[in-house]
């Protein structure tokens, strides 16, 4: 009784009289018959793929490290590598020789991948990405074993990492129950943060709390401390490779004992040296992950640096009239993919790549062209320089620590008044204050003198205002703190 | 101008008309289908065949089926294997002769007409037991007996409700057929019109084995049926030709009984301006499009349930439809 009406709507349901399904299912054929056709016609028509599309696997050689975990964890057994090891010569008198890991050969056979990504994701120095090329057919199948170098240029067809989600947990976010210190934040980071390299980290930050792992913590410290003081200090490229690669290994033994310790005390970590000198390395290492375009955490980590870059000659800032076009520059490189025998695919994506380039510098050209007379400090410069440059960040409370020479060759701002600014070297940078405005602000306040939560929230507003992501905005904000609080002066420190 | 021609010539052009309209009309129709198909099943269908929307995919079909090997079984009865297709394909052809495109346009305007169409169309399934048993292959043989069954099983609706249309209009001539008729066409006699057309039209698609009777032919039941050993040219006007021109045909023949054939849809005056060969051009490729409509909507029936339904369902319809209509023309107003 209760259920009739429900019995009642069944049986209508079922029966709808004699052919009208029939009917019905006709009908649906009809309106099919006038609706508009969506069929893509590949191959004059391409599909406009989702930037997750897997296509093919390319890899980004100067991040592998060769621990071999793709060709293990490959559920085909497609991934070949071969390497060996190197001995180098000590870096420091009296130290030890060191041994450095060589790729010799690094091949994926396609013939056998499934494309299943277990590569991609358990890479943990992010040295495989998806591409979203697919066309590369072959009428051998021998051909579809692709080498080292033939991975390498599919990395000019990799996209941009995408951006986060709305609702996803950003890195400087703090969790609930763990803020309350202002390096607070720092270790939980580490833990949202997707990579492994940030939770790594995150474990890297756990390890100096648990006081008792002293013999980790005065090895990590020297390592880490190495990066702190390369963040603001003047060295040539080579070295700042050796504290990213000293953090990794740091963070990759402490990662292996890490599963069974709990979330750090964000109080604890605040140790005179070894906190700060995480605190450096996990900025290095935030910036280094949320910063991670296809160059990679080792490439940004150098471009971090505003030392990174060898002592490069002042180039005069280009003239708009002088930069090549954007499009000339897309010819050019095309033609020249073309020559050297690269697949089309590459061709088209080196080019496009090129064609942004000439873009930018044409904007940057222009922006600065009304600055070349002014000598005053420009928030404008700033921005325009800001852009190519992630490496600008460490915002230094004036000082000599300078972020000029992070900005390299291209930024235009100011270059011609400030000539003997535009040295990439920090030891220079005590001539600094004029030429300061780039991507400093324009007040050279003195660093100690400023409390250092108001350099946080200057640098964030800054970064902020530049267009930098969050992580990378926090990040840097938190690195000048540090220094506000450490007094460290400028790069022409360590 | 008045031509004056013999009779061997008139003749000849009335053989030349057929025999170049059909093929025309089978490319075409071919054509029709594909793409109908295929926008049916939102999708796009032939579009590279000849450029513009693959219009001359059926053409590209033909030409490389004509350079096909032509193979005949060792132990296959070589005489009658190769008759058959043309056992199968003329009758078609010769359909159209007694099709009327317009009040003085037919090939041949037979006084009984109607017969000489049910007839002729009956032949076709000599022709394919003929080919099913030459091939010397049992489930070509198979395919042919289930075939012959259906064709069977499927002319007595046909010819049944063929015969309730001549006795409601007098007369076994097309031509008297379609100007007995009148607008409403088939709605009229009430009922009953309606349902000789669903006769009708189920039992031509199970004549020209079109599914959901298309058992005999079924791919992945037996290949082909009865034309499973045929290939190239054969296959083609055995198989393909005989049904699409089968199908053409079949439009004209329903718009013939049941549409009114060449007369305008609506007897309103602006309408009757139109030639009767537009009007019948237009009810036939309606024809068609319904043929082929219910061809794409539905799965196949199995064979018994081919048989079941024609022999328990649909010929005792149509004789009491034939009842129905003897009572109609007798006792209803008019007729």
């Amino acid at each position: 009784m209760a259920l009739d009406h429900v019995d009642e709507r069944l049986e209508r349901a079922r029966k709808p009289g004699f052919g009208i399904g029939l009917l019905k299912g006709m009908l649906v054929l009809l309106k099919h018959l006038f609706k508009r056709n969506t069929v893509i016609q590949y191959p004059e028509v391409k599909q406009d793929l989702s930037p997750r599309t897997r296509g093919v696997i390319a890899l980004k050689e100067e991040n592998c490290t060769v621990c071999m975990l793709c060709a293990r964890e490959c559920p085909d057994w497609c991934i070949y590598i071969d390497s060996h090891k190197e001995t180098l010569p000590p870096k420091r008198k009296g130290g030890r020789p060191r041994k450095r890991n060589v790729l010799d050969r690094f091949a994926i056979d396609y013939a056998l991948c499934m494309y299943c990504g277990i590569c991609v994701e358990v890479c943990p120095y992010d040295a495989l990405f998806w591409s979203r090329e697919f066309e590369y057919a072959e009428y051998d199948i021998r051909q579809l074993t692709h080498e080292k170098e033939r991975l390498s240029d599919w990395m000019a067809t990799v996209l941009p990492p995408l951006e986060l989600e709305e609702g996803a947990e950003l890195p400087g976010q703090a969790k609930p129950a763990t803020a309350t210190t202002p390096a607070a934040p720092a270790p939980t980071q580490g833990a949202t943060a997707g990579t492994p390299a940030s939770t790594s980290s995150s474990a890297a930050e756990a390890r100096p709390e648990q006081v008792t792992e002293a013999p980790k913590t005065p090895t990590a410290v020297p390592e880490a401390s190495k990066p702190a003081t390369a963040e603001t200090a003047a060295e040539p490229a080579p070295e700042t490779a050796k504290p990213t690669e000293g953090l990794k290994e740091a963070t990759e033994e402490q990662q292996m004992d890490a599963s069974a310790t709990t979330t750090p005390e964000p109080a604890a970590k605040i140790d005179a040296g070894g906190g700060v000198a995480q605190e450096g390395t996990q900025a290095e290492v935030e910036e280094a992950t949320a910063a991670e375009t296809p160059a990679g955490p080792t490439s940004s980590a150098v471009t971090e640096t505003p030392v990174a870059q060898p002592p490069a000659p002042v180039k005069p800032t280009p003239r708009p009239e002088d930069l090549e076009a954007p499009e000339a520059a897309y010819t050019r490189v095309v033609e020249a993919q073309k020559e050297a025998g690269s697949s089309p695919q590459v061709a088209e994506a080196r080019a496009k790549v090129a064609r942004v380039k000439a873009e930018r510098a044409l904007t940057q050209a222009r922006a600065a062209t009304p600055q070349q007379a002014a000598a005053d400090p420009e928030p404008s410069g700033a921005a325009a320089a800001g852009e190519p440059e992630p490496a600008q960040g460490p915002v230094a409370p004036a000082e000599q620590d300078d972020p000029v020479p992070a900005q390299g060759p291209v930024a235009p701002t100011e270059q011609d008044d400030s000539v003997p600014a535009e040295t990439g070297d920090e030891p220079q940078g005590a001539a600094e204050p004029a030429a300061e405005p780039q991507s400093a602000e324009g007040e050279q306040p003195e660093a100690a003198a400023e409390d250092p939560e108001a350099v946080y929230e200057r640098v964030l507003a800054e970064e902020r205002s530049k267009g930098s992501s969050d992580p990378v905005a926090t990040a840097r904000a938190k690195a000048a703190r540090m220094r506000a609080i450490k007094g460290t002066l400028g790069p022409a420190d360590g | 101008m008045d031509i004056d021609l013999t009779a061997w010539q008139i003749l000849i052009v009335k053989l030349l008309i057929i025999l170049t309209v059909v093929p025309v009309g089978a490319l075409i129709g071919g054509y029709v289908l594909h793409k109908e198909m295929a926008h049916m099943q939102h999708r796009l269908g032939p579009m590279y065949a000849g450029g513009w929307h693959g219009w001359a995919q059926t053409l590209a079909d033909g030409i490389k089926f004509a350079y096909k090997e032509d193979i005949i079984p060792a132990s296959a009865d070589r005489r009658v294997f190769s008759m058959a297709p043309a056992v199968i394909f003329v009758p078609v052809l010769l359909l159209f002769l007694v099709i009327p495109i317009d009040r003085t346009l037919i090939i041949e305007d037979l006084d009984v007409g109607l017969f000489y169409l049910l007839a002729i169309g009956s032949v076709g399934a000599i022709g394919v037991l003929m080919a099913g048993w030459s091939s010397a292959n049992k489930y070509a043989l198979i395919g042919a007996l289930r075939s012959a069954g259906q064709l069977i099983a499927y002319e007595l609706p046909i010819v049944l409700s063929a015969a309730a249309v001549a006795m409601l209009a007098g007369s076994l001539s097309l031509v008297t057929i379609v100007e007995a008729q009148d607008w409403p066409f088939i709605l009229w006699p009430p009922g009953i019109g309606l349902a000789l057309f669903m006769l009708f039209i189920l039992g031509a698609m199970a004549e020209m084995s079109l599914p959901p009777f298309d058992m005999p032919v079924a791919e992945s039941e037996l290949i082909t049926g009865p034309f499973t050993e045929y290939t190239g040219m054969r296959f083609i006007f055995g198989f393909f030709f005989a049904e699409t021109a089968h199908m053409i045909a079949f439009a004209g023949i329903g718009t013939t009984l049941f549409l009114g054939g060449y007369k305008p849809i609506v007897p309103w005056g602006p309408l009757e301006v139109i030639p009767g060969i537009i009007w019948f051009f237009v009810k036939t490729a309606f024809m068609i499009f319904l043929l082929l409509w219910i061809r794409f909507s539905f799965p196949r029936l199995r064979e018994d349930q081919l048989q079941k339904f024609a022999w328990k369902f649909l010929i005792p319809l149509s004789l009491a439809l034939i009842l129905a209509t003897g009572a109609w023309i007798l006792y209803g107003p008019g007729g």
